[in-house]
């Protein structure tokens, strides 16, 4: 019926500017850029596919530039596989998976090639145990395309197994993993750090950075500004880190001296802001695709200024707010009514809940840019640290905040909570939400007093609770339905990535229409089944609900 | 109806709240400094709307919402592999896409088919994409599995606003309450279902896993067949065979 082919044009933009160069200053670098469906940036590892070869090559981009006819090109640094110096390794056997980084000088080291031979991006590890490498967990290694942890000299034509200061003008630091690729491992011990400063952080980072930022999608920026307050409200290592890197950013050539500054600093935090997304396996690939235009220009001025602001802080506001970096107006929300509104403490609980109510929707915009990715951080570190309580038998039309609301109400305790959208399958009967307290002891006192002790909601709804253990979208690879005929992977690269933009609606004298009417037919009998389910799970409630003396008005 | 006045003195930095009834003041207390930052915070949060003066406010977003609600789909039975930018390009087919939210799924288990809101320009757009996708199978990043459009409800936004004039209510029931039996019931009722849900999905996965294989090899075999027919034909034995029967069949 109504096919959308993009075949011929393939989608382009570029990202971020990086300077200008060449002899006649009409050459414009840039740091980042989106082709083809795939947001690249400096430093990343790509596919190049080569008509004829089997493989595709793979190599690092350190320098990406469109000249002043317009045509855009690439510097690429190359990995070798193991099968090209196959001669220089001699009878050593190597996984399938490691590449050696080119090095030394040479002819092979680098190349220019057009931009548009790029055929995709490349997940490559570097699994060196060298000090200057920030190490990769298990999962990174395992999750990784390749790794590699040695190097080819193309001059000597020699195995290195320390890696230059130096390959082709790009310090080592860039070849290497980024920095502030945070593994679990590294929050708990930050912990105690962040529940101090992160309410402040946020609010400070809030006001002043968001508000002077240029950002294109507020999800980029705000997940930069939370990232730029976790490396911030590190210890001073992480702080002489970032210094370092500035200075690393005026030691590389041909960079203006005025962006250059920016320009490493976003691309830390943009790096970190990758791998974050790398390493929590993102099932969201909507939030990576649409924040390819967007890239937080923080000014080095705001960032100076919450810095010191952010030492400050930490020793005032001991009194633990709420730990998560979600929007500010939530957060200071449990603590504001308890402190200025003393006196009328009878109302206490419901005028708190009043008060919760309008401060919610001047968020309602920008908790929108928090939404996803934080969301799914903190529950992961609530999950950890057992302060998730899952409560089901909700009514399943509470909001979040209500929820919240119920929560300080009923235990006098501050919390974040997020219901769980209803989709196709959940139940009618009871609604479900994450909740995080603050504590531990708190989250399992809130369980154990609602298993022992019974809250009733209105229409006859008791409260469950119980700690949490959710399950987190992962890789997923595992969706039953959608088959392929031909097994070539190497070509597919590009010809998948067509396939999967072209969506249509199937004709009915084909194959594909055929099969997907047995799809159909075995959806409805779901959908009966599952009825059938409902209808017999509400009759079970209706009855022991009438048998229920005392009613509390809805 | 008493208020409060906070006095800020800049010269000796301290800050001074004062209670005020009817143009007395009755209470005083000077803050400390810790809490000089939570009043400014205090004071950012006045200066934007507050619920005194806006509870009209509240009921027009309310209905800003509804009607966003309206205009939204809710999109099923997608593959992990599909991106906003796929759906978009996808639903752009039926007008212009305003957003693409997609519902992560952080209680089931990891198998089951993802889910999207889309929410669509006009009404009339978004009642095209619904019946549009539930009259022909509508493939999308993959076949033949069909995805599946219904019109959103209120309760799949996460971002919801709350409804005007509603207030929870709620209380402890405790052994000795004559309904704590009964509270006790459901509760374990409650616990059941969402037993029972979980079990039923993962037969339904299974289910959907074996049409899944049989599928494939209907296609394998199919695919077999039709590649034999086109070598057939195309090296010349067809052609050659119908002639010897003289037969008008393959004529190029």
């Amino acid at each position: 019926m109504v096919e959308a082919e993009k075949a011929d044009c393939i989608e382009f933009k570029w990202g971020k500017k990086r300077g200008v160069g060449g002899k006649k200053k009409d050459v414009q670098f840039y740091e980042s850029f989106f082709y083809d469906g795939v947001d690249y940036t400096l430093y990343d590892s790509v596919y190049m596919y080569k008509e004829g070869e089997p493989e595709p090559y793979i190599g690092k981009l350190i320098k990406i530039w469109e000249n002043a006819d317009k045509t855009k090109k690439v510097k690429v640094l190359w990995f070798f596989r193991p099968h090209e110096i196959s001669n220089y390794l001699g009878d050593e056997k190597t996984p399938k998976n490691e590449l050696f980084l080119a090095s030394g000088e040479g002819v092979g080291n680098t190349n220019v090639n057009p931009l548009e031979a790029i055929a995709g991006k490349c997940n490559v590890v570097c699994s060196s145990k060298d000090s200057r490498n920030p190490q990769p967990s298990d999962e990174e290694l395992q999750e990784a395309d390749f790794v590699f942890y040695r190097a080819f000299d193309v001059g000597n034509c020699r195995i290195l197994d320390k890696i230059d200061e130096k390959i082709a003008g790009i310090e080592v630091k860039f070849l290497l993993n980024r920095v502030g690729n945070q593994n679990s491992s590294g929050v708990p011990k930050l912990d105690s750090n962040k529940k101090e400063v992160s309410g402040n952080a946020v609010v400070i980072d809030d006001t002043r950075i968001l508000a002077k930022k240029e950002s294109y999608l507020g999800e980029k920026a705000a997940s930069s500004s939370g990232v730029q307050f976790d490396e911030v409200a590190k210890t001073n290592e992480r702080q002489v880190l970032v210094e370092e890197k500035l200075k690393v950013a005026k030691a590389s050539g041909d960079l203006d001296d005025r962006s250059c500054k920016k320009a490493k600093v976003d691309d830390l935090a943009k790096a970190s802001y990758d791998n974050r997304v790398k390493s929590t396996q993102k099932l969201r690939h909507d939030s990576n695709d649409s924040s390819s235009k967007a890239v937080a220009q923080i000014t080095p001025a705001a960032e100076d200024k919450s810095r010191p602001k952010l030492t400050k802080d930490p020793q005032e506001t001991n009194n633990a707010l709420s730990e998560k970096p979600k929007p500010d107006e939530k957060l200071a929300n449990g603590k504001f009514p308890e402190a200025s509104l003393r006196q009328p403490s009878e109302e206490g609980s419901k005028t708190n809940y009043k008060i919760q109510e309008p401060t919610r929707r001047p968020a309602t915009d920008r908790s929108k840019w928090f939404r996803g990715l934080p969301w799914e951080e903190t529950m992961q570190t609530a999950h950890e640290q057992g302060t998730l309580v899952l409560l089901q038998n909700l009514d399943p039309s509470y909001t979040s905040a209500e929820v919240e609301g119920l929560i300080w109400q009923v235990f006098k305790q501050s919390c974040t909570a997020k219901m769980i959208q209803r989709t196709a399958r959940s139940s009618p009967h009871s609604g479900q939400a994450f909740v995080i307290f603050q504590k531990r002891e708190v989250a399992e006192m809130a369980v154990a007093k609602l298993d022992e002790v019974c809250l009733m909601l209105s229409n006859g709804r008791p409260l469950v609770g119980s700690i949490a253990s959710p399950c987190f979208p992962g890789k997923q690879s595992t969706f039953f339905g959608h088959l392929t005929i031909n097994k070539l992977r190497i070509h597919m690269q590009r010809e998948m990535k067509e396939a999967v933009s072209t969506s249509h609606c199937s004709q009915p004298n084909t194959l594909e229409y055929e099969m997907a009417m047995e799809w159909r037919l075995l959806q409805e009998r779901s959908d009966l089944a599952l009825r059938k389910l409902r209808q017999q799970q509400e009759q079970e409630l209706r009855k022991l609900r009438a048998t229920l003396k005392s009613k509390l008005e809805l | 109806m008493y208020y409060l006045i906070y006095e800020f003195d800049v010269i000796g930095m301290t800050l001074v709240v004062k209670a005020n009834y009817d143009g007395m003041c009755f209470w005083t207390e000077k803050l400390g400094m810790s809490n000089l930052f939570r009043f400014w915070m205090y004071c950012y949060r006045l200066s934007v709307p507050s619920y005194m003066d806006s509870t009209s406010t509240a009921v027009a977003d309310y209905a800003a919402f509804l009607e966003k609600v309206k205009r939204t789909v809710y999109v099923d039975n997608l593959s992990p592999q599909v991106t906003e930018s796929v759906m978009r390009t996808a639903l752009g087919q039926f007008g212009t896409v305003k957003n693409v939210q997609f519902i992560p799924n952080y209680t089931g288990p990891k198998n089951i088919p993802c889910c999207a809101l889309v929410e669509m320009e006009c009404l009339r757009q978004a009642e095209a994409v619904v019946s549009e996708i539930t009259q022909f199978p509508f493939m999308m990043s993959g076949m033949p599995r069909p995805a599946r459009a219904f019109r959103a409800e209120v309760e799949m936004f996460d971002d919801r606003p709350i409804k005007p004039g509603r207030r929870i209510q709620c209380r402890w029931v405790d052994r000795k309450d004559p309904d704590f039996e009964v509270a006790s019931k459901i509760k374990r009722l409650v616990r059941k279902h969402a037993a029972e849900d979980l079990f039923l999905l993962q037969q339904q996965l299974a289910q959907e896993e074996k049409l899944a294989k049989q599928q494939e090899e209907t296609l394998k075999a199919n695919y077999k067949k039709f590649t034999i027919i086109d070598n057939v034909v195309s090296d010349g034995t067809a052609p050659g065979l119908a002639k010897f029967y003289n037969m008008k069949a393959f004529d190029s």
